[in-house]
This record gives C-alpha cells, sequence and structure tokens, in this order.
C-alpha cells in the first residue's frame, strides 16, 4: 500500500462503514439498546414528569457514554489475527489505521446520538436550546468517544476478554466528555457560558488523538 | 547475591517507620478541637491516598522508560507499583468513607473528589485486567505501558478537584501551593511521619512484588523453553503430514 495518509484513512472508514452496512450492530442493535434503556429509566425512577425532564439529558449523554462504547467493542470482537496481520502486510500505516477507525467510530456514534437523542426528547420532553452549540457538543463527544474507542480496542486486540474489558477502559476516561456535555446543556438552559466546557471537551479530543497516533506503531508490533 | 541483602532489610525498615508512625500518631499527637480523636484516621486516609499518586505516578514514569528502552524489567516496575496502587487507593476510600460516616453523616457523598478517585480506582482495576489478558510478555507490555501513560492525567484530576469544583471534601492537607492546611506542629509532624512510614511501606511493597514478578517472568521462560541451549541444524523438526494435523 503506498498510497498517502489520507487515502489510507479513507479506506479504513469505507472498510469499517462497509462491515456496519453489512452488519448493521449499531444500527440494529446498539441503538435500540440506547432506547430501551431510555424508556426503562422511568420504571426506575418514577414517571413525574417534571423529574424526567430535569434528568433527561444526563440520561441521554450517560447512554452515550456506555452504549457508544459498544461501537468499538463491535470492531475489536470481529477483527481476527489473520486479519490484522493481513493489514500489517498491506503496509498501511498504523496512525491511518488508528485515526480511520476513531473516525469511522465517530460517524457511527453520530447518527447513534441523533437516533436517541430524538428519542430521548421525544420521551423525557427535553428542550433544545443553542442548537448549533448542542451539535457541536455532540461532534465533540463523538470524535472523543471514537478516539478512546479505537486506542481501547487496540489495546485489548487480540486479548481473551478484549470485548469485556473495553467498556472498563474507555467509561472512567470518558468522564471530562461526560461532565463538558452535560454541564454544556446546563449552561446553554440557564444562559451561561459554556466555552470552558467546550474547551474541555476539545482538549480531550486532542490529547487522545495526540496519544492515539504516537502509539499506533507500538500497539501494532504486539 | 548482594542484590539480595536490600530486598531483605526493606520490611524491617516498614515495620520500624510503620511502629514509629503508630506511636507519632496514637500517643504524640492530639486529639482535634472539633473532630476530636477521629482525627487520627487522617494519618492513615491521607497517606494512602498520597501512596495511590506516587504508585501510578512510577506506572506511568515506568511506562514511558518501558517505551522508550523496550526493556521489560520497566515492565514489571510498572504493574508492580499499579498493584500497590489500586490496594492503597481502595485503602484511602474505605478509610475515607469510615471518616465521612461521622464528620458528614453519609457514608458515601457525589462529590467530586470521592467520585474522581473511584473512577482512578475502577480504571487500573482495567489496567490490571489488561495485563491478565495475554501471556505474552511483550505484547503485554507494550499494552500496559499505553495504558498506564493515558490514565496518569487522572492524577492531576484527582489531586485538583478539590480546587477546581467546590466539594465537600476539604482541601488538599499538605500538597498546596501556600503551606500545608494543618495549623498545629505536632499534627504536622505526625503526619509526616505517617508519610514517610507509608513511603517506606510502599518502596518494601514493590522490592517485593518486582521480585514475585520477576520470578513469574523467569518462569513462564523456562516453560517456553526460552533459555534452553539451541542445537542448531543438526536438529531438525519433523515434518508432519498436514493431513495429519495434532494427532
Amino acid at each position: 500500500m503506498t498510497t498517502g495518509f489520507g487515502s489510507q484513512v479513507a479506506a479504513v472508514v469505507r472498510r469499517d462503514l462497509r462491515r456496519e452496512r453489512r452488519r448493521g450492530d449499531v444500527l440494529w442493535i446498539t441503538i435500540p439498546f440506547g432506547a430501551v434503556a431510555l424508556l426503562l429509566l422511568p420504571l426506575a425512577v418514577g414517571t413525574d414528569s417534571v423529574l424526567l425532564q430535569r434528568i433527561g439529558p444526563g440520561m441521554f449523554w450517560l447512554t452515550v457514554m456506555l452504549f457508544g462504547v459498544l461501537v468499538s467493542v463491535g470492531r475489536a470482537s470481529v477483527q481476527t489475527q489473520a486479519q490484522r496481520d493481513a493489514v500489517s502486510l498491506l503496509g498501511l500505516d498504523p496512525a491511518a489505521g488508528y485515526v480511520g477507525r476513531s473516525a469511522s467510530a465517530a460517524a457511527l456514534l453520530i447518527v447513534y446520538e441523533l437516533i436517541v437523542g430524538a428519542v430521548a426528547v421525544v420521551l423525557y420532553d427535553i428542550d433544545l436550546v443553542g442548537i448549533p452549540w448542542l451539535i457541536a457538543t455532540l461532534l465533540l463527544v463523538a470524535a472523543g468517544l471514537g478516539l478512546l474507542g479505537a486506542l481501547a480496542a487496540s489495546l485489548v486486540d487480540s486479548a481473551s476478554a478484549g470485548s469485556a474489558l473495553v467498556p472498563l477502559l474507555v467509561a472512567p476516561l470518558s468522564v471530562p466528555l461526560l461532565l463538558g456535555a452535560t454541564q454544556a446543556y446546563e449552561g446553554l438552559r440557564f444562559g451561561d457560558s459554556i466555552l470552558r466546557w467546550m474547551l474541555l471537551m476539545a482538549a480531550v479530543v486532542l490529547a487522545v488523538a495526540v496519544v492515539g497516533v504516537i502509539t499506533a506503531r507500538p500497539l501494532q508490533e504486539t | 547475591m548482594q542484590s539480595e541483602i536490600p530486598s531483605r532489610r526493606w520490611p524491617w525498615f516498614a515495620i520500624g517507620a510503620a511502629v514509629a508512625a503508630s506511636i507519632t500518631v496514637a500517643i504524640l499527637s492530639p486529639a482535634d478541637a472539633v473532630q476530636g480523636e477521629l482525627v487520627r484516621i487522617m494519618y492513615v486516609h491521607v497517606p494512602a491516598a498520597w501512596l495511590a499518586y506516587l504508585a501510578f505516578g512510577v506506572t506511568l514514569i515506568a511506562s514511558i522508560g518501558y517505551l522508550i528502552s523496550r526493556n521489560l524489567a520497566w515492565d514489571r516496575v510498572a504493574a508492580s507499583s499499579a498493584e500497590i496502587g489500586v490496594y492503597f487507593t481502595g485503602l484511602a476510600i474505605a478509610l475515607g468513607m469510615i471518616w465521612a460516616k461521622p464528620t458528614w453523616g453519609v457514608w458515601w457523598t457525589w462529590d467530586a473528589r470521592l467520585t474522581l478517585t473511584a473512577i482512578m480506582f475502577f480504571f487500573y482495576v482495567g489496567y490490571l485486567a489488561l495485563r491478565r489478558t495475554t501471556d505474552d510478555r511483550r505484547s503485554r507490555a507494550n499494552r500496559a505501558a499505553v495504558l498506564g501513560i493515558v490514565g496518569a492525567v487522572q492524577i492531576p484530576l484527582v489531586h485538583f478537584s478539590v480546587v477546581w469544583w467546590r466539594t465537600l471534601h476539604q482541601p488538599a492537607s499538605i500538597l498546596r501551593p501556600d503551606g500545608p492546611a494543618i495549623q498545629d506542629p505536632i499534627m504536622r509532624v505526625a503526619l509526616l511521619v505517617a508519610v514517610i512510614a507509608f513511603t517506606v511501606v510502599y518502596v518494601s511493597l514493590i522490592v517485593k512484588v518486582l521480585e514475585l514478578h520477576r520470578l513469574s517472568d523467569a518462569a513462564h521462560a523456562a516453560e517456553a523453553g526460552e533459555h534452553r541451549p539451541v542445537a542448531g541444524a543438526s536438529v531438525t523438526a519433523p515434518e508432519l503430514d498436514p493431513g495429519l494435523g495434532n494427532v
């Protein structure tokens, strides 16, 4: 493989999205699972509509963090050692592979956020305030989770307990994203500045991207 | 043989330091004007939290050291320190809960310091779980080193959480820019002695755990025949008929 970095990234994204189109893991399993979780929650905390409207945005972001990780888990569990070896022999730049896997995971997470977000808005009567900022938040969370998930999936590739371990590794590291997203929405609701929360999420995205790119080659050697 | 002497002496240093700390905090240190005898939990809780930072900091440095040098000795240091760090983080959380019940009225509260410490604990449990997923030492070391570096971001998060958020948890007791928060000099000395004693215990433990890891790696290498003599071309493996498989 002698193509440039961008072409390699695009090839990986196409591969992952084609695999999702064939298997439908995110569309037919993860997204319905997230929607079901939002349906079940009122059964646990009560059907007080004021309470549900208050906690709805936080619950939505929590499902994004917990179920969104499954997007990366799916990739870690379907790729065999033989496939990884074949990709290495093709000469794929490990950093391009990481960026491509992160980008495809982020794209799938955006689909997840839009569909499950619509379910949350309907079920919990959530106010949609500051739409441009909400979109920016959705994008940053999707990028951050995609990068974290791809990094965790690289760490556990071929490990015996790989798919079970990814959520345990990603969930603690996604705390700044969860905080940023929930606090940004609260800020929008009450008219406060949300710049610091956006910067926090952007910093996390940047930091994980740098670490993922730098460590892509050592991880491929394993 | 000389390298084994410090390893045997460290437990005695640790016991001596622990006895000195126990006498200082139990007898010399006064009861607090507000909290009374409860304040003595501080002499175990604060050093345990300090050791958590120290242990995970050492894991970070050893992880970087491994990625630069590819020397598995660094990986053993990272693993040993993380194991001890998880233990002391759990201890700090448990002691904090015991302290919280009589002072705050609850075992647990959704405070930034408490929550982030619990998250750090579970993250490093995940780090240790990752290490158990493969027996290939090189693969394990590569993966763990990356995670050890990424996870270290939680150390400043936990420490500065009491500054960045409004928390019920009191600010840092020792590591703060405007000096220690404890006013009584005897209490300060007692806490310092306890911190030093815990640090000696940490060194004692890491020496032992490192030795265990080294022996474990040596046993794996012996099982895998890594150090057996090679006869070279004079001995060749029999070629099996592919159709027979592993019969």
